[in-house]
């Protein structure tokens, strides 16, 4: 059963996540109400859900207010208010305190967190708050990328979950994962052990030649280094540190942030979102004048972007996957013995004997990780990637690299199953 | 019919793909869509006889022609296989629909493969609409005309406006109908897209005027996107059946086809049919001739229609050349919600051109494909429950070339 959701109220409605998520809300036909600190900003908020939706038509289910004036108001009225202000735990918690002072019992209440732990989000609260309270992890825009986590507390009453998980489904059009209150959740956790470890071992390889070996072609629509300077490195840092403190598997390495990465976000280097500083990348003008940096990690000084040659095993993936030909693009990547292949194979079987690692932990299936790293990231899910391969393969690959190797993997391979049942084109993930 | 033609199943791409930023050769689509088919169905590559190819333009958007042979190179089973590739416009796609059927009927082959592709994101869309003007008469009507099909088939609207009267809302409830539709649909191009009722109605920066009195919301959409199906004559049919343990009543089939040809201006067209009841005659002489080849006593015992709304006025125009009103009379089906979701006749569960995408040489094949996907209940989240019997029709052009299928079980 789905839940009967009449009014949204988004909280830090301005920001990029609160009004891409207002913007579903309203999408569905739901009057959502957009707070934030002042009613210019709410308007702000406004704004953007109409560029979202590319449509002013939209406004109609919109309106705005501030948390000081409106806020008891709206939230006594809501069904689902939704917590979206920035990822600082002491702000939240405040939020929560006012939230649970208002709201009429049964009324949910969610936070887009995407990794602080669920249960101490609402620790302090009543007994019909912590009942009514979730995760719900959306990525950004969220108009666009339709992977979603849902994550309950041990405390969360299971039925208003199941009706939930119903909700973002069939009426919010969401590819829904269901995740443990484990740090990071899935998608993060998975991802960010990648993004991260291409972030340490571009000390050693240089950025531009990680991105160019773990670029595209290895299945995903944007190169590591690039992507971490897409998410802001302070956000990359919060998430990483979080993961490193709180978690204590076979990546526990991974997670280390690199030193050269924590002395340049104290210098302001956080990505694309700080301008001429950069991070991995920089840019200084516009269109065809301007220059392009790389970042050199060991001296932290940049250099001028030089035309890199294209590895071989790079090369023959893109010809492959051009025409189509994804399975022998795998077989190229499997197979090639070049130092720059086996670079390549280190990182992403990494990622997919870590992913296929934390089915059982911190979901159910490999569909769900499948799912939340391609619906979420956009990136090759691990079970698509064991496929192409072929589980025998993979085993073998993961064993050399002395990676650990699932049961359920092994399973598998022992029946010749597929372990990549979601729907939708494969190749979509891989880009020539 | 001689004898009936099956369709096995097929498969669609995800038309919310771009390709070319994928960095794909168009041989990459066909590659994908036959993989998918041959998955679907179970059919073996050695099995198939002859391979069709319905595309509009890949010389232009490509720079690739010969799509045909690029059958050959998906699987080694190919090697050797009969193919060929057909231009019909729009409509490229059914004839290459018509050409597979017409094998199959005439016993020359037993199981065919239909692949109906178009790769339209390596241009801009100036680009790809001076390229969709070939579809017109081209020096007469697009040449130095800025996106001259929403032009046209805004001068259809005109002329329901002239000849019965036309309100722009009408045109704006199709629009929402279809995206509406297309978000039941996992592989239609705007199912996350933002679009209302209201937002259609209105004009605005993000629903600005494309051509006379066509908006944004009035139009199809440029896509990149391919789609296999594979059609077998009684004989495999019969086995293929038997092998994966259904009935041959249970396949879909091809019941009946229409096919006309319009002259190629539009205003040879409207001085045709001046004074005469419908709009496009030829697009109702191929109705008619489905109709009475699938033994389609009227429109009311269709289950529902895959109609080509590459433009509102487009689907406006069919909704009275169907016959589900009089002449002229579209807007009383609209108003009635005739033609919604869950209306008596629903149009486009799959969202059609405006909403599940328009990508042109696939376009019939993708209309067949669901058409085929509905009547054996396959059809997943834009089912219309119980049906039996649906029709489709693909038009090239502004109504010039007509192919009409109807598909039951």
């Amino acid at each position: 059963m789905a839940l009967d959701i009449r009014k949204v109220v988004v909280l830090g409605a301005n920001g990029a996540m609160g009004a891409g998520s207002a913007m579903v809300f309203a999408a569905a036909g739901i009057p959502t109400t957009l707070l934030a600190r002042t009613r210019d900003k709410a308007r702000l908020g406004q704004a953007r859900v109409e560029k979202l939706a590319k449509s002013e038509a939209i406004s109609r289910f919109l309106s705005v207010g501030t948390y000081d004036d409106d806020l008891d108001r709206e939230v006594a009225a809501a069904d689902l208010v939704f917590e979206a202000v920035s990822e600082e735990l002491a702000l939240k918690r405040a939020m929560f305190g006012r939230i649970d002072g208002v709201r009429r019992p049964g009324a949910l209440v969610a936070t887009v967190s995407s990794g602080l732990s669920i249960a101490g989000l609402c620790a302090e609260r009543s007994d019909d708050f912590r009942r009514h309270f979730l995760g719900i992890h959306f990525f950004n825009p969220p108009n666009v990328i339709t992977g979603c986590e849902l994550v309950p507390h041990a405390g969360t009453d299971p039925a208003v979950t199941a009706e939930l998980a119903a909700s973002l489904r069939d009426r919010f059009g969401r590819a829904l994962v269901r995740t443990a209150d484990t740090p990071a959740f899935c998608g993060n956790r998975v991802g960010f052990e990648l993004l991260n470890r291409c972030a340490q071992l571009a000390l050693e390889h240089g950025p531009a030649e990680l991105d160019l070996l773990i670029g595209p072609h290895t299945g995903r629509a944007m190169a590591p280094l690039a992507t971490i300077d897409f998410v802001g490195w302070d956000v990359h840092r919060a998430i990483v540190d979080n993961l490193h403190a709180h978690t204590s598997d076979e990546a526990h390495a991974s997670f280390a942030l690199p030193v050269y990465m924590d002395l340049l976000i104290d210098a302001g280097h956080l990505g694309d979102k700080s301008g001429e500083l950069g991070g991995f990348y920089r840019r200084l003008g516009q269109g065809k004048e301007a220059q392009r940096f790389v970042l050199e990690p060991r001296s932290r000084d940049y250099l001028p972007a030089a035309k890199l040659a294209v590895p071989p095993v790079v090369a023959a993936m893109k010809r492959l996957h051009r025409v189509g030909r994804y399975r022998e693009a795998m077989a190229v990547f499997a197979d090639e013995p070049s130092p720059a292949a086996a670079l390549m194979r280190r990182v992403i079987l990494g990622y997919v004997s870590y992913g296929l690692g934390r089915v059982g932990e911190v979901v159910e299936q490999v569909a769900d990780v499948d799912r939340i790293m391609g619906q979420g990231f956009n990136w090759a899910p691990p079970g698509l990637l064991v496929d192409l391969i072929g589980a025998r393969r993979t085993i073998a690959l993961l064993e050399q690299a002395k990676l650990p190797v699932a049961r359920l993997l092994v399973d598998a391979a022992e029946r010749g199953a597929h372990l990549h049942t979601e729907p939708g084109d494969p190749g979509r993930y891989f880009v020539a | 019919m001689t004898a009936p033609v099956f369709i096995l199943g097929g498969y669609q791409t995800d038309f919310a793909r771009n390709w070319t930023k994928e960095g794909k050769h168009i041989a990459a689509m066909i590659r994908e869509a036959v993989q998918g088919a041959l998955a679907v169905t179970g059919v073996e590559p050695g099995e198939i006889e002859v391979g069709h190819v319905g595309n509009f333009a890949a010389e232009l958007y490509a720079m690739q022609g010969h799509l045909g042979a690029f059958l050959v190179d998906v699987d080694p089973g190919f090697a050797g296989l009969p193919t060929g590739r057909h231009e019909a416009a729009c409509a490229s796609g059914s004839i290459a629909l018509l050409a597979a059927t017409a094998e199959l009927e005439a016993g020359r082959y037993e199981l065919a493969l239909v692949v109906g592709v178009e790769q339209m994101k390596t241009v801009s869309p100036a680009q790809g609409g001076d390229y969709l003007g070939t579809a017109a008469w081209y020096e007469l009507e697009a040449k130095g005309v800025e996106f001259p099909f929403p032009k046209l088939f805004g001068r259809l609207g005109d002329e329901y406006d002239k000849r019965y009267g036309l309100r722009d809302e009408h045109l704006a409830h199709i629009a929402a109908v279809n995206y509406d539709n297309a978000r039941r649909n996992p592989r239609a191009q705007t199912r996350s897209w933002y679009m209302s009722e209201d937002h259609a109605r209105g004009g605005g920066p993000y629903n600005a005027t494309i051509g006379g009195r066509i908006k944004i919301s009035d139009c199809s959409q440029v896509t990149d996107g391919a789609v296999a199906v594979l059609l077998a004559a009684p004989a495999y049919a019969e086995r293929w059946a038997a092998r994966r343990g259904t009935r041959l009543d249970a396949l879909a089939r091809v019941e009946g086809w229409g096919h006309r040809t319009a002259p190629l201006t539009f205003d040879a067209k409207i001085a045709e049919s001046a004074g005469a009841p419908y709009v496009l005659p030829h697009t109702r002489r191929a109705i008619e001739d489905a109709f009475r080849r699938a033994r389609v006593a009227d429109v009311w015992s269709l289950s529902g229609i895959e109609t080509h709304d590459c433009f509102t006025t487009s689907e406006y125009m069919a909704i009275d050349h169907f016959g589900l009103t009089a002449p002229g009379e579209s807007w009383k089906a609209i108003e009635d919600g005739v033609i919604d979701f869950d209306g008596k006749l629903p149009i486009n569960p799959s969202g059609g051109l405006i909403g599940a995408g328009h990508p042109v040489g696939a376009t019939g094949v993708r209309q067949l494909l669901d058409a085929s996907l509905q009547v054996t209940g396959a059809a997943g989240g834009y089912q219309v429950p119980g049906a039996r019997r649906f029709a489709t029709l693909n038009i090239g052009g502004s109504g010039t070339t007509s192919c009409v299928f109807v598909v039951g079980r």
